[in-house]
């Protein structure tokens, strides 16, 4: 059974091969004169060299701390794809319906993901932060927020 | 003299009525900052970064110098009222702190803290008034070998010194290095891991990856975890330390100033290491060693005042070498270099505003945190009490939107986001972020000062070697490693024979 170790040992490996082919491409050169893909080749050679001896160094006799079905035991896992999911959304959302109606959505939801809160609290507070912040971001920082299809 | 000429000078940028505001402004959320856990002076300074580009380069670095040292005097709060340390460098402060809150001596624990972290701040600032000027003329003989000798060197000492593994604070750094490759060739010009995305040939931005990785990943790791803190139901009386606790301390307090301010200058160093080793110091050199961990005051003032006094030799390095100490340094080094200024040697002479400005702002600002931290910790104690549920949401609208003010791009709030995910899942498996950020950070430099070494030597690697600087960097930096890898080898070959 793979431990935790050896799965990010992995995933490693594999990114540093996929960055040394990728360097490769774009041209190595030689220690006098150096190429685009000198040093990301180097630090994928690097990398790979180290994932391995994580790989190979992370057997342990203590196999059921680092097997990686218990990184989530007893965790409120599901609370952290929901508010990454809201995140995505809202981003995909953000330039379609604008910053304020956008965030005042989030920010409702957001608010019922830890503990339990009325409807109504939900609402002022979302009106509450999109105000303040858009008073924060907008006319005191002068960010130019995203204005959305309705034009604000 | 001329110390004392530039000390008038920097007080009269420092007492500059906006300078004045922002120094406050920084304080203030850097104690609130560490009173309340769950992220720490790196998430806050990420997060206001982006507020600062409508600033001054004074008074933007004023105001995140502010957060940084003011955590540390916020973070004692939380540590001996809740047990539940405000931020990594007041861990130290649970273990004799909460013991003495737990006897009814909270107030004289919060004393002594603040109290030991202004005179420790006050020390630190004169160290770096004394060290700085010297170490930025030493700099100037610094050369392509010698800044790349050295810049490994501190990227190893970070690495070594970092808790956890040292296998993974390598690779950590490694794929910061990687992260930094994005963009544009710095000689050639040509695109190198864009993925044929036109908003990555400026490459990755620092604002949505230290977002990403020390907010919106601190957040995610909160919110998985259920349980809510309890804050000890005590009477704070007597906050200020009487003679018995002052005689009991006040070794405590200076041994504490000067380690922690030459472990604050090592990169690597910084403030939670400068902690951990003060405590170990006073519990060894102790008469009453078996009182550590029950309620010893100097248990208390030691770490605090070591971890004020790093932060101010945290910035040596940062302001005469332009080699950040630790990832808060890297992340002031961001900022530097986007308000348009070049940490190094040059920095002192080129803008002498910024450099006495902040370390005489740093003066104001640890007698604005003695007056906030003293009288106004039954206000901090209520700040303990506002509901994570709250919270948490401002601070994630925060990050992404300060990532999306950089360059009005949804690409950034987008690279935020998975950062996030990165970050958190850094932290499911073991992995420290701060390695990333400070090779990610150094990348740049690391790069060109390779780069332009082997084109001076045509090749040859003899170059790093025929500098005394370079050499002894990086020799030490090999031993480091190979000490520091001489148990995986030894694992390793242990498996292969059996």
């Amino acid at each position: 059974m793979i431990n935790r170790d050896q799965l990010s040992g992995f995933f490693w490996l594999a990114i540093s091969i996929f960055v040394c082919i990728e360097a490769s491409r774009f041209g190595i050169g030689d220690f006098h004169s150096q190429g685009p893909g000198f040093l990301p080749f180097l630090s994928g050679v690097m990398l790979s060299a180290f994932s391995i001896i994580l790989v190979v160094t992370s057997t342990s006799k203590k196999k059921e701390k680092r097997e990686i079905k218990n990184l989530w035991k007893g965790m409120s896992w599901g609370k952290v794809v929901l508010v990454l999911s809201l995140l995505l959304i809202y981003a995909l959302l953000l330039p379609i319906l604008g910053y304020l109606i956008a965030t005042f959505g989030l920010i409702i939801f957001l608010f019922g993901i830890v503990g339990k809160t009325k409807i109504w609290i939900k609402i002022v507070a979302g009106i509450i932060t999109v105000l303040a912040t858009y008073m924060v971001f907008c006319v005191w920082l002068e960010v130019q927020l995203p204005k959305g299809i309705l034009g604000f | 003299m001329a110390i004392f000429h530039n000390l008038f000078y920097g007080f009269s940028v420092a007492l500059q009525p906006e300078h004045i505001i922002v120094c406050f402004l920084g304080v203030l959320l850097g104690t609130l900052i560490g009173v309340l856990p769950g992220i720490g002076p790196l998430g806050a300074i990420a997060i206001l970064l982006p507020a600062t580009f409508r600033m001054s380069p004074v008074s933007a670095i004023i105001m995140l110098a502010g957060i940084y040292y003011g955590a540390m005097y916020g973070g004692s709060i939380t540590s001996i009222l809740v047990n539940i340390p405000g931020e990594a460098a007041t861990v130290v402060t649970c273990l004799d702190g909460h013991e003495m809150a737990k006897q009814g001596r909270a107030g004289p624990a919060l004393g002594i803290a603040a109290f030991g972290s202004f005179i420790a701040g006050t020390l630190g600032i004169v160290g770096l008034m004394i060290f700085a000027a010297p170490l930025a003329e030493f700099a100037l003989k610094f050369g392509p070998p010698e800044y790349f000798g050295v810049i490994f060197l501190g990227m190893t000492l970070l690495m070594y010194l970092s808790r956890g593994s040292l296998l993974k604070g390598v690779m950590m750094a490694v794929f910061g290095l990687m992260i930094s490759f994005v963009g544009l060739d710095p000689i050639e010009g040509s695109t190198r891991l864009t993925f044929n995305l036109l908003q990555l040939w400026d490459g990755i931005g620092i604002v949505p990856l230290a977002m990403g990785l020390f907010g919106i990943a601190e957040i995610l790791i909160n919110i998985e975890e259920s349980a809510a803190p309890e804050v000890l139901k005590t009477k704070i009386k007597n906050i200020f330390p009487n003679l018995s606790d002052w005689m009991q301390s006040k070794w405590a307090i200076l041994r504490g100033s000067v380690l922690g301010f030459f472990l604050g200058i090592l990169p690597g160093g910084g403030a939670i290491i400068s902690s951990f080793i003060s405590y170990g110091l006073e519990k060894r050199i102790s008469k009453e060693p078996e009182k550590f961990g029950k309620g010893a005051i100097e248990g208390v003032a030691g770490p605090e005042s070591a971890n004020n006094s790093a932060t101010a030799g945290a910035f040596v390095p940062l302001f005469t070498l332009g080699i950040p100490s630790n990832a808060v340094m890297a992340l002031l080094f961001g900022a530097l270099t986007i308000h348009g200024m070049r940490p190094g040697p040059f920095l002192m002479t080129n803008h002498p505003d910024l450099f006495w400005g902040v370390v005489c702002s740093m003066y104001v600002g640890n007698v604005m945190l003695l007056i906030l931290n003293v009288p106004l910790i039954p206000l901090w104690v209520q700040v303990l009490k506002i509901p994570y549920k709250v919270l948490f949401p401002l601070i994630l609208l925060f990050c992404i939107i300060g990532a999306y003010s950089v360059r009005s791009s949804i690409f950034d709030v987008h690279l935020t986001i998975i950062f996030g995910i990165v970050g958190y899942l850094f932290r499911k498996f073991d992995y420290e972020a701060a390695p990333l950020v400070l090779a990610f950070v150094l990348g740049p430099l690391f790069e060109s000062n390779l780069r332009q070494s082997l084109t001076l030597s045509k090749g040859s690697f003899s170059i790093f070697f025929t500098s005394p600087i370079s050499a002894v960097s990086i020799i030490l930096a090999i031993v480091l490693l190979v000490i520091g890898f001489m148990p995986y080898f030894t694992k390793a070959r242990e498996k292969f024979e059996g």
